[in-house]
């Protein structure tokens, strides 16, 4: 059970490094769309395939949100209760 | 080849570091070239980061590769995502740099540029950074929860709540502070607020084209956004020219206390797509441009430092404010050397999207880095100026009066000699007309780095250009921290309005939302607006008390770092959190305690609220007050500016207190007593 757990994670991880907005193997479009959604995330605003991916791997056949939900979502959650922000 | 690599570049980085100290220290009597400034604080930052926070790193913290962080945990593709590490970074540094280590640094230049820069490179190293970085580690190991709810798990529910309170009253004074900053920057100055009320229509188009057009396109919208913002630092100049539009734009400091209070209500409730959020990115898109462009122009323009090393006014009569060195240079700069306000975003959203533990180093430690570094290059645009100039432009009209000719005598009176031509010349090529008493940082840095940039991109022509864009881009992001901190300041009212009147901490019932948020604005409003019709120059006042909050905030958050290294049996290394703590507390208490109990009006806030209260009473109008009403007002705020202080000053001696206990606990336990998320709580566990 426990090293059921233990892959599950590992499984995860890949997925996340695959993802996470490094430069990313591929053509030069893959390229430029990986270094345009790593200066969105700089602005904090989250990356919309990763979601997808993220969505189809844990919660396979759900509904997903649309680009424009998601968008709207994302700076609803950031910025809704104000945020922290620095002297 | 790797291990040679090391072997020969950390003695060489060393090298170059000590060169740049000594031409700093032995350039006595000629000006010293601010690159070697400069320099001087890359190399301890590379020598800090690669050394230091490696022990942090390994020895203290035992940082942990394989051990899953809240982002691995709980990723959810929405909040909690392991990003990728130098894009994090990036979003850290833009969460935790603002206006606060561009103000301290340029109002402590007063002492001349060597203390200040002593204690930025000292207390980034030895405090802000090991906060930063700690506060970080401990949050990640806690699931990303916030400074107050882990006080509340390690340290009990009554220093929580008290921490909540504490930094409610610092949010306060810091809004206020930042606004008085953008009133002193933008009083009788036509261009300069026509282009900042330029950004609110260009924010709302921008909004609408992120929500409307092209949902998440960030980019795309900031970039017309820059180009317009450009185009309305051009319009400016012709507006400040018009004999028609100039009067419109051309306000009192009153107009415009009472203008950003009516628009940080207005601001604070509408949806934030519609203003926040595209202001924010725009301000992050001129921050982190503004801040590359700055390193590069001073480094390709080499210009001397006109301030010299030390100046007369350590002994504590400066003019921009007064106090001693010890302890008021670590007060005034906060943010830069050590800043209580990054532990709320080390706990913030920092913690949820950090993707392996091993990052936490170059995040937390490194962002702080970089912050002193924006702290030094501010230090270093003050300094480029004539000390003239510099004494101009932040001593108040109390001290030098209203005319050129009047302060230049004040002034070469002190030993920087200035002719009123040489004012009125510089206010001309800023395209301002006049650049006295404009404390509060923002306009003198503008100055400096316009001089920096014109050298660099278009001459002397460029000046006003690169001045008001200057004052643009520190203006934009206060007011998005003025919009997004009243918020804040709004959600904390409800709730804890709502442990008195539950339906008050309702976040969906809209009278209870307009009356948190008319609270909030009311609060700061009032320290703003004290602020700004003080004869005494209000920033010399605020800017202290906000330093002594912060700091104080800090002291908090490692007093929280240091009874978690205890908890976790770490007790060998607890210095490294327990020399900063107990810095801070020594210097903040020091100045908490000054600024309430010293003789000296100058200084005291119950002397000179005595002084005034008396000579109210005897019928007599003390300058620069112009009537008994002026008299007792001056007098009530300095007794609640002694408030606040006393209030800061007995958190931090509580939570000192609260802290102790904890630790004596922990230290009779035979195991560790930190409460962290176990290594093994897997992602199933903890979805369940």
């Amino acid at each position: 059970m426990k090293a059921a757990t233990e892959d599950d994670r590992m499984a995860e991880l890949e997925v996340n490094h695959s993802a996470s907005g490094a430069p990313a193997q591929g053509g030069f479009r893959e390229r430029a769309r990986s270094l345009c959604s790593a200066c969105r995330q700089v602005f904090g605003m989250p990356d919309y395939e990763r979601y997808l991916a993220h969505a189809a791997q844990r919660h396979p056949g759900a509904p997903v949100l649309t680009p424009s939900d998601f968008f709207v979502q994302a700076i609803e959650r950031k910025y809704g209760k104000g945020g922290a922000r620095c002297c | 080849m790797n291990r040679l690599v090391s072997f020969l570049l950390w003695p060489a980085i060393a090298i170059i570091g000590a060169f740049s100290f000594a031409a700093l220290a032995l350039g006595r009597g000629e000006s010293v070239n601010a690159v070697w400034l400069v320099t001087a604080a890359l190399s301890v930052y590379l020598i800090a980061y690669r050394f230091y926070s490696k022990f942090i790193a390994d020895k203290v913290l035992q940082v942990d590769p394989s051990r899953p962080t809240p982002a691995v945990r709980h990723n959810d593709g929405l909040d909690y995502v392991p990003t990728n590490k130098w894009v994090l970074y990036g979003h850290h540094f833009a969460a935790i740099a603002g206006a606060g280590p561009l103000v301290g640094p340029v109002l402590a230049a007063q002492m001349g540029f060597l203390p200040g820069t002593l204690w930025i490179l000292a207390g980034v190293v030895v405090a802000g950074a090991v906060q930063d970085f700690i506060v970080l580690f401990v949050s990640v190991r806690r699931d990303g929860k916030s400074l107050g709810e882990m006080i509340k798990m390690e340290l009990g529910p009554i220093p929580g709540s008290l921490a909540l309170v504490g930094v409610l009253a610092i949010m306060i004074i810091i809004l206020a502070v930042l606004a008085l900053v953008v009133v002193k920057a933008l009083t009788a100055s036509p261009w300069g607020l026509f282009t900042i009320f330029a950004t609110i229509p260009i924010a709302l188009l921008m909004g609408c084209y992120m929500r409307f057009i092209r949902p998440g396109h960030v980019g795309e919208a900031s970039a017309f956004g820059v180009a317009l913002l450009l185009l309305s630092i051009v319009l400016g100049r012709a507006v400040a020219e018009s004999p028609s539009w100039a009067p419109l734009f051309t306000l009192s400091g009153e107009q415009l206390a009472w203008a950003l209070i009516i628009y940080g209500a207005i601001a604070a409730s509408l949806p934030v797509w519609l203003m926040l959020a595209p202001r924010d990115y725009l301000s992050t898109f001129l921050k982190i441009g503004t801040i590359v462009a700055l390193a590069i122009g001073i480094y390709y323009v080499a210009p001397k430092l006109a301030m010299p090393a030390t100046t007369r006014f350590l002994d504590g009569t400066g003019p921009v404010f007064s106090g001693k060195l010890f302890p008021f240079l670590f007060i005034t700069i906060a943010c830069g050397a050590v800043s209580g306000f990054h532990s709320l975003i080390s706990s913030g959203t920092t913690p949820k999207m950090i993707e392996n533990e091993s990052h936490m180093r170059l995040i937390g430690f490194g962002g702080m880095l970089a912050e002193s570094f924006v702290a030094v290059m501010a230090l270093t645009a003050a300094c480029v100026l004539d000390p003239g100039i510099y004494f101009a432009m932040n001593a108040p009209t109390a001290i030098i009066g209203t005319t050129a000719a009047n302060a230049a005598q004040v002034i070469s009176g002190w030993g920087f000699t200035i002719t009123p031509d040489m004012i009125t010349q510089t206010a001309k090529d800023i395209g301002e007309t006049s650049i006295l008493s404009r404390a509060g940082g923002a306009p003198t840095l503008a100055v400096g780095m316009a001089q920096i940039l014109g050298q660099a991109l278009g001459g002397k022509a460029m000046e006003a250009f690169w001045y008001h864009f200057a004052i643009l881009f520190e203006a934009l992001f206060i007011l998005t921290a003025v919009d997004a901190g009243t918020r804040v300041g709004r959600f904390m009212i409800q709730d804890m309005l709502g442990h008195v009147y539950k339906p008050l901490g309702n976040t969906e019932y809209l009278p209870a939302n307009l009356l948190g948020t008319g609270l909030c604005v009311g609060l700061w409003g009032y320290f703003l607006y004290q602020g700004v019709v003080d004869p005494l120059g209000g920033i010399n006042t605020l800017w202290q008390l906000f330093g002594v909050g912060n700091q104080m905030l800090a002291g908090i958050a490692l007093l929280l770092c240091t009874s978690v290294l205890v908890k976790m049996k770490r007790q060998r290394y607890v210095w490294v959190t327990l020399v900063p703590t107990a810095w801070l507390l020594i210097t903040t208490l020091t100045a908490g305690v000054q600024k309430i109990f010293d003789p000296d009006p100058k200084i005291g806030f119950l002397s000179l609220a005595r002084k005034f209260s008396d000579a109210a009473a005897q019928g007599t109008v003390l300058a620069p007050a112009k009537s008994i009403a002026e008299m007792q007002r001056v007098a009530f705020n300095n007794y609640l500016d002694a408030v606040v202080c006393a209030f800061f000053v007995v958190l931090v001696v509580a939570m000192c207190i609260f802290a102790v206990k904890v630790c004596m606990q922990a230290l009779k336990q035979a195991n560790p007593t930190a409460q962290e998320i176990p290594p093994l709580a897997g992602t199933q566990g903890a979805l369940a």
